[in-house]
């Protein structure tokens, strides 16, 4: 496991303070309320939804073990298949779309004018709306006859305002309202981040005749690495969230066009009612939200974890 | 989590030179940013302001012939009032429990030397990687089986359950921050456990305190999943719920929509406003981890 | 396969380790459970979110609660059928499902039905002939599965209508088509004349499926859905299957909706303001477009809104007399009721009592109860309520939507590879397999 080195890290701590640390020691008990608490709500469905894979229940009832039937169908369904492609391609573009913009903001918000305080206090303003009312908002924009579409598709090569119906335009939908919604938070992390690179590095590199291009190539990205890393990784983790917008937005279509791994499997449980196939999906989908955290402790907290430990 | 107000103190120090600097193409890009971002915001104002007829004939951009505060009238006339209400409580009970729930763990997970302290805590960290979606089954079944469903507390307990590894990760950094000394000069003073932290983590945490409890608590404002399978009632809706059963319920009726869009916004706005900074401060600490 | 029922002590210890945890919560002040179902036994009745209907249920419940000790109260669940379906199967799963429930019958309610969790109400219907005589036979027998009765017609009929604006075809010099040449024609017409031929909601996926159960019946008669429904081997190859989806295709291809029908929604009222500006001709839309149009484009709806039969097809084996749709919506009762009883008694007293009856006529549905001629002038479109009630006494059938006389597993893929099949993304060979791949 990827937290087997502050353990570790904390035992040779551990031996080192020993002999002068007298302090007071909580014991296990104090954790025993969060990790029950834990273990219930979130322990449990996780061991269930393992135990609803070997079974067929339509909701009703109490479900029946079919053995690994849902599984040996996983392998043959196709739209299985696609809606894990449609979640990867969704999933670059919204990061490949994302973080440019919200690097390029944020550096540019990291400055102390006035104006780019007044603006980015307006940027900001998406953060404070929810998924169900950014997506309604812009349904009622993306409305080929009425809405905004109407008026301004042709600008983006919708002349007939058909945007969300066709599957190209529905996925780009998608990729838009995600950014909208949360470019502002990522921008925030590189402001925050922008905001601690030391000036003298500036400064020497004024002094050496750097213009802001380069200054921009040669410090602020290096210094940005970090914020980098973990913007991305919570934009790919966060991009199984991306469901809420998707099932208001789109519903997973035209067709199956934004049919991405979390509304298949919401559909296939509260629409068609094969709740032992869904959990199927589920744990896919919990594969793949482990093998993005794992990213997210290794590259981030992890090396953050290393440096305070050192302060206990 | 860096310390907003110490960031705050560099400031002065900072050279001025390019930071403060005009710099054109970035200015450029937020410009247009901006209006990518005020359009709809504009829209939604304007769309709330007039009547549905005036909307229709005049069409998607045009301004409203008689500015009307109707729409909002309609949206409390169907019970908005009562969905704000549930989302209150709903926010508060979920923020409270999280943060009395993480905090004494994240102590314990920074102070304790038991090896199964340790083990929980990886447990948590392990936590993050749970998509909340992919147990809906289960937590559904869960919920119906101990009889909460279409209740308040269904939506808290898995809001609060899939909230805590971030914030005890968030409040565990932070309380590695208190310098060790510290402890050990208290306990000399003859405090226990409890005491250290309640007097000593508690005040020195308020920062990610912060962090956690806005984390949380717009966590289940906008909470959607969880009120979508977990409630059915007009009695317990939330505010999300309701909005997204408006949708059909407006029909055409796009003003009135998008009145109850920015009703629904509308507290949150208030604290951006009156706390914008102490928010912006708490959303960027969990990005921060 | 040998399939055992997943121990329900897996479930009882889960339940038991979770109420640890219940005083924890019930300390930090929130709200306890629920109390939708406190406060003596009222009878919850889900519907429909419809302003309009659920002001006529309104007037029912009002009447029987004023004569009865048991009190039944209306829960409006959502506006959009498919949202509906999903919140009723979790409530149904549910230890307090609703006591009586608006559904469509069939599909809609079979895994109900084979859960134990609906009152066979034969009985109650073969001991009070007066009641079951008061419904129409065709709509009432609908609602049956396996012979017997499990809903009690609770709304007007249903069929899908071809609907125009008669306004405009009169400015136009057309006519309403009579064959689907004549529609081929008026479609082009219109086309030429720069307006949309069909309105179509396109983005909810339902409307397009009309369509295709038009055109299927026309092209190959009733049968050709019975054996789908039946789960019959080969049933999806029927050529009229084929036929019909080329004809689909050859539509889109001609304009007939324009080119951004997939972008629009019905449930927003997208596709019926477009109807009602005069952008578009025709909408092919079930009889609650009325009463929408009426609700929300009050002038378009006296002065323009016309209707015809959906035109019959040359060569094909199906009757043109016969219609698709949803016969009517049913109230059924759960045997988890609070109030078995009272339920029941609310269906006797009121789903055919004059106050509702009258009710439903006012606001522009037309009942699925016998001798109402007369009172049909009391609609706010006499006419079409009167064309209704003929169209569906004459026709040989009444086939009910598919998507609600499948079984739901069908529901997704059948309006997700049509859709492909309006979008031109998929050929009606494609169609098929796909279809028939659906476990």
């Amino acid at each position: 496991m990827t937290t087997a080195l502050p353990a570790a890290r904390r035992g040779g701590v551990r031996a080192a303070e020993k002999s002068t640390d007298r302090a007071a020691r909580p014991g296990v008990l104090w954790v025993v309320p969060a990790a029950l608490f834990f273990m219930v709500f979130a322990g449990l469905p996780l061991l269930l939804v393992a135990v609803l894979s070997f079974t067929s229940w339509n909701g009703l009832g109490t479900p029946r073990f079919n053995g690994l039937d849902n599984w040996s169908r996983l392998l043959s369904d196709s739209s299985v298949w696609q809606s894990l492609r449609i979640s990867a391609i969704l999933t670059v573009l919204c990061w490949a779309v994302q973080t440019p913009l919200a690097l390029l903001l944020g550096v540019w918000a990291a400055g102390r004018q006035r104006n780019r305080a007044v603006l980015s206090s307006i940027f900001f303003l998406p953060l404070l709306m929810s998924t169900a009312a950014i997506a309604i908002t812009w349904l009622t924009l993306l409305d080929p006859n009425f809405g905004l579409a109407a008026k301004w598709g042709h600008y983006i090569g919708f002349p007939d305002g058909n945007i969300i119906g066709s599957p190209r335009g529905a996925l780009g939908c998608v990729v838009v309202v995600v950014a909208w919604q949360f470019v502002p938070f990522h921008t925030l992390l590189y402001q925050a981040a922008t905001r601690q690179i030391p000036q003298s590095l500036y400064d020497a590199a004024t002094v050496d005749g750097a213009g802001r291009v380069r200054q921009f190539r040669h410090i602020t990205l290096p210094q940005l690495r970090n914020t980098i890393v973990t913007s991305s990784v919570l934009m790919l983790v966060g991009s199984l969230t991306y469901f809420e917008t998707v099932l208001i937005l789109t519903g997973g279509g035209p067709g199956s066009a934004t049919n991405i791994l979390p509304q298949h499997m919401y559909m296939t449980a509260f629409r068609d009612y094969q709740m032992g196939y869904a959990s199927v999906i589920a744990l896919a989908l919990v594969a793949l939200g482990t093998a993005l955290s794992l990213l997210i402790v290794r590259f981030s907290g992890f090396a953050k974890m290393r440096s305070t430990l050192e302060g206990i | 989590m860096a310390d907003v107000r110490l960031r705050g103190a560099h400031r002065a120090v900072r050279g001025r030179r390019l930071t403060e600097r005009p710099n054109w193409g970035a200015g450029v890009a937020a410009v247009v940013w901006l209006a990518f971002v005020i359009i709809p915001i504009y829209l939604m104002v304007k769309d709330a302001l007039q009547t549905t007829d005036s909307y229709l004939d005049g069409g998607p951009l045009s301004l409203p012939r008689h500015v009307t505060g109707h729409n909002f009238v309609d949206v409390f006339d169907r019970g908005f009032t009562r969905y704000l209400i549930n989302t209150a409580i709903v926010t508060v009970a979920s923020a409270a429990l999280t943060v009395l729930l993480a905090f004494p763990a994240a102590y314990a997970i920074v102070r304790s030397r038991s090896r199964a302290v340790s083990g929980i805590f990886r447990l948590f960290l392990a936590g993050l990687a749970i998509p909340a979606q992919a147990t809906i089954i289960p937590v559904y079944l869960l919920i119906t089986r101990m009889h909460l469903y279409d209740s308040l507390t269904a939506i808290v307990l898995p809001t609060v359950a899939f909230g805590l590894p971030l914030s005890i990760l968030v409040l565990a950094s932070a309380l590695r921050d208190v310098p060790r000394e510290l402890y050990e000069a208290m306990t000399l003073e003859g405090g226990g456990s409890v005491r250290l932290m309640w007097s000593l983590a508690l005040p020195l945490s308020r920062a990610s305190l912060t962090t956690v409890s806005v984390y949380c608590a717009l966590n289940a404002w906008n909470g959607f999943l969880f009120p979508l399978i977990l409630t059915q009632s007009d009695e317990q809706r939330v505010q999300t719920l309701g909005l997204y059963n408006f949708q059909g319920q407006f029909s055409s009726n796009i003003p009135g929509l998008m009145a109850a869009v920015l009703l629904s916004a509308f507290p949150i706005f208030v604290v951006y406003l009156f706390a914008r900074r102490w928010l912006v401060a708490g959303m960027a600490g969990v990005g921060g981890k | 396969m040998g399939e055992t029922p997943l121990s329900r002590r897996t479930f009882l210890s889960a339940a038991a380790i979770t109420g640890l945890s219940a005083p924890l919560l019930s300390a930090c002040g929130t709200s306890g459970p629920a109390g939708a179902k406190g406060g003596g036994k009222t009878v919850q009745a889900w519907v429909l979110v419809d302003e309009a209907q659920n002001r006529v249920q309104n007037v029912a419940i009002d009447d029987f609660n004023k004569g009865s000790s048991g009190k039944v109260k209306l829960l409006p669940i959502s506006s959009d059928g498919a949202v509906y379906a999903d919140k009723l199967r979790v409530s149904m799963g549910s230890p307090n499902p609703p006591d009586l429930l608006f559904n469509w019958g069939a599909g809609s309610i079979r895994n109900y039905v084979q859960a134990g969790g609906l009152v066979d109400l034969s009985s109650q219907l073969n001991a009070d002939t007066t009641w079951k005589n008061s419904f129409l036979p065709s709509v009432l027998n609908a609602g049956q599965i396996d012979g017997k009765y499990y809903g009690i017609p609770m709304r007007g009929m249903q069929p899908v209508v071809l609907f125009y604006n008669k306004t405009l075809f009169a400015e136009q010099g057309q006519k309403p088509p009579a064959t689907y040449d004549d529609l081929l024609k008026l479609v082009d017409f219109f086309k030429g004349k720069k307006i949309q031929p069909f309105a179509l909601g396109g983005l909810d996926q339902w409307p397009e499926l009309m369509w295709l159960e038009y055109l299927v019946e026309r092209a190959g008669g009733p049968t050709v859905f019975q054996n789908i429904a039946a789960g019959r081997p080969g049933a999806w190859r029927d050529p009229a299957i084929a036929t019909a989806l080329s004809q689909i295709q050859d539509l889109v291809r001609r304009g007939a909706f324009g080119t951004n029908f997939n972008s629009v929604n019905y449930v927003n009222d997208g596709a019926g303001l477009l109807f009602a500006k005069g952008k578009a001709a025709m909408h092919l839309m079930g009889t609650w477009e009325v009463s929408n149009q009426v609700e929300r484009h009050r002038k378009f709806a006296e002065t323009d809104l016309g209707f015809a039969p959906f035109p019959s097809v040359a060569d094909g084996k199906g009757d043109p007399n016969a219609v698709v749709g949803n016969p009517t919506n049913y109230f059924s009762v759960s045997t988890k009721s609070v109030d078995k009883d009272a339920a029941i008694a609310f269906l006797k007293k009121e789903m055919a009592a004059p106050a509702y009856v009258d009710a439903l006529i006012k606001s522009g549905d037309v009942p699925a109860v016998t001798g109402i001629d007369a009172k049909l002038s009391a609609s706010p479109q006499p006419e079409f309520a009167r064309y209704v009630y003929q169209l569906v006494q004459k026709a040989p059938s009444f086939t009910l939507s598919w998507d609600q006389a499948l079984m739901p597993q069908f529901k997704t893929p059948l309006l997700a590879n049509l859709q492909k099949v309006f979008s031109g993304k998929q050929t009606p060979q494609q169609f098929v397999t796909a279809l028939e791949s659906v476990k």
